[in-house]
């Protein structure tokens, strides 16, 4: 992995009449897949749109793959591939046509457009529906073809704003996982922007969370979803008498709901954890209590939203 | 779809490459959207209802030039070719493949939200501006010429001598090419200013057929009622303005301009040449300031 980030901001904002879109925003994004998280209004998209050259910032400066968005838009623009949330797809176009099309926009000659556009279209699943008008495509052919404008020109960097949008389950998991083995196996730098966090955390290394066009945070996925401290005990019986049991043998343990959680004592020592296993097994068969599951919970990204609250 | 879906997954791995051939950068790109837009202008890689009025409007206008030569040479020189006054009646014609085809080519794209996907690549928003006017200049350009041209071939075409033909009337090419390149200017800034400004492709039309047809009534309104100088009233009326333009042009009169000599050329060559480069600079201010 290299050290150059791939984003990085600082002091970044961008100011409308009424409304603080981004507020002096600091933040260092860096090889991989990074997700872009926050509510509707957080400034995701104005954030997007600064990067990509489309709106200027207030103040502030920022740094695409290294080069200046003040000064070295042309460099940026040729390396960037954007995904907008948007529809815009002409209903009498083809696929192949509205591809090809682009990719001479991006400066590429004719035969090679042509032949890159193809190569797209299948890399990303459309076959013989790419010479038909894109009315009549479903939404996730359609978010397909946009996927496939993004990468035609041959980025560095994919910048993606909500690319599940109006897809299902099933849906959304195929364009997650072309996403994620189009930035893996072609060393693509992502940034993909959502409002759904699980997904997110599927795939992403990193994450950058805004609020109110505030940075909240921004981690590396690890940690944010590593175990954390808590024991989840699921027991079939009485909860709240069993978490007493546990805090008379001096284990910290509180009900909820039919959990116990307990607080797993931090220790080098592996042993002392054992310890707390064998307490919970031990206070199970003295109360004659069903154990159903015993889990370290790990962390996930609805922490964060409820940690920021 | 769903079993499209699961076929394609297993096969993507063999598309995807990256790309080291050449790139055409800036120029590349201009040229692929002005050819583009030319195109779209004629309809052209559109659905086939997309061709009709531009056909349409070829057709037509280039009828009564056709009947001209033909009568001429059937009359061995007889009838006179009047080029002022034919194309004259031809106006009207353009304005029409104007309002049909002008919003195709900039509306469109604001409509489908292109702009986005534009801008991000290697189209500035000025270079963009450029392109599109570029080609919708061009377009309207050779619809207005064709009566004319047709007229010039025919009338040398027709003669006893076409060569000796040529030596005589030869130099009014230069009118031909004034007269389409002007009006073609006047039409295209209005055309491109008003259509940029609106998304919505029947808007863009309805207000480049208004642009013309609304300062006919005022100038018709100011000349009949007000009594305003009927040259000066002419000036706002861009259709009369051209026609007018088109008759000193080819050194041909009407009672009109007999009574009331109209003013000199070269405030109709302003006239029309000014209209093309404000309306260039407002395609220009509103595609940098679009909100995308």
């Amino acid at each position: 992995m290299s050290t150059t980030p791939v984003i990085e901001t600082e002091g970044l904002s961008r100011h409308y009449k009424a409304v603080i879109a981004l507020d002096a925003l600091t933040v260092r994004i860096d090889a991989g897949i990074t997700g872009l998280v926050g509510a509707n209004g957080a400034g995701k998209s104005t954030l997007i749109k600064i990067l990509l050259g489309l709106v200027e910032p207030t103040t502030g400066t920022a740094q695409v793959l290294g080069r200046s968005i003040k000064t070295d838009h042309t460099d940026i623009r040729r390396l960037v591939g954007y995904m907008p949330e948007h529809d815009c797809l002409p209903p009498d176009m083809s696929a192949t046509e509205f591809v090809t099309w682009l990719a001479r926009c991006s400066g590429f000659p004719q035969s090679a457009a042509r032949e890159r556009a193809a190569e797209v279209l299948r890399h990303v699943g459309l076959f013989e529906e790419r010479y038909r008008p894109m009315g009549g495509y479903s939404t996730g052919m359609a978010q397909r073809v946009k996927l496939a404008q993004a990468l035609v020109h041959d980025p560095e960097l994919l910048i993606l704003d909500e690319p599940t949008n109006g897809l299902d389950p099933a849906g959304r998991d195929e364009m997650l996982g072309l996403i994620e083995r189009t930035g893996r196996d072609f060393g693509i730098s992502v940034l993909v922007s959502s409002h759904l966090l699980g997904e997110l955390e599927r795939i992403c290394d990193g994450v950058v969370l805004l609020e109110n066009g505030r940075l909240v945070r921004a981690e590396r996925l690890g940690v944010l979803t590593g175990v954390t401290s808590t024991l989840v005990v699921e027991i079939d019986g009485d909860a709240v008498l069993f978490a007493e049991a546990l805090s008379a043998r001096g284990i910290a343990a509180t009900a909820e709901r039919q959990h116990v959680l307990v607080t797993l004592p931090s220790a080098d020592d592996v042993s002392v954890e054992r310890a707390t296993f064998d307490a919970v097994r031990d206070v199970a068969v003295l109360r004659e209590a069903s154990l159903l599951r015993m889990e370290r919970r790990r962390g996930h990204l609805e922490d964060l939203f409820s940690v920021s609250t | 779809m769903s079993d499209i879906v699961a076929g394609s997954s297993t096969i993507h791995d063999l598309g995807y490459r990256r790309y080291t051939g050449p790139r055409v950068g800036e120029s590349g790109a201009w040229s692929a959207l002005f050819v583009q837009s030319l195109r779209a202008m004629f309809g052209l890689g559109r659905p086939m209802k997309s061709k009709v009025i531009p056909l349409l409007v070829v057709v037509v206008s280039t009828l009564p030039a056709l009947a001209v030569i033909t009568a001429a040479g059937a009359s061995k020189g007889q009838v006179p070719v009047r080029y002022g006054q034919i194309i004259g009646g031809q106006l009207l014609l353009f304005v029409l493949f104007l309002a049909a085809q002008v919003p195709e080519v900039l509306s469109r794209d604001q409509q489908h939200r292109l702009l986005p996907l534009l801008f991000t690549r290697d189209v500035t928003p000025v270079s963009y501006a450029l392109a599109k006017y570029t080609a919708i200049f061009t377009a309207v350009f050779m619809v207005a010429l064709a009566p004319l041209l047709m007229l010039y071939v025919g009338e040398i075409g027709i003669a006893a001598d076409p060569a000796k033909a040529f030596s005589t009337m030869g130099a009014r090419i230069w009118p031909v090419l004034a007269q389409s390149t002007l009006s073609a200017l006047a039409m295209t800034g209005i055309g491109a200013a008003l259509s940029s400004w609106t998304p919505r492709r029947a808007y863009a039309t309805a207000a480049i057929f208004g642009s013309f047809l609304l300062p006919a009534a005022i100038s018709s309104g100011l000349r009949d009622l007000a009594g305003v100088n009927r040259n000066v009233a002419d000036l706002i009326d861009p259709i009369q303005a051209m026609r007018t333009m088109a008759l000193i042009f080819f050194a041909e009169t009407n009672r009109g301009m007999e009574l009331n000599p109209p003013p000199h050329i070269l405030v109709y060559v302003a006239l029309t040449a000014g209209l093309g480069a404000v309306g260039l600079g407002v395609l220009a201010f509103r595609m940098r300031r679009i909100r995308t």
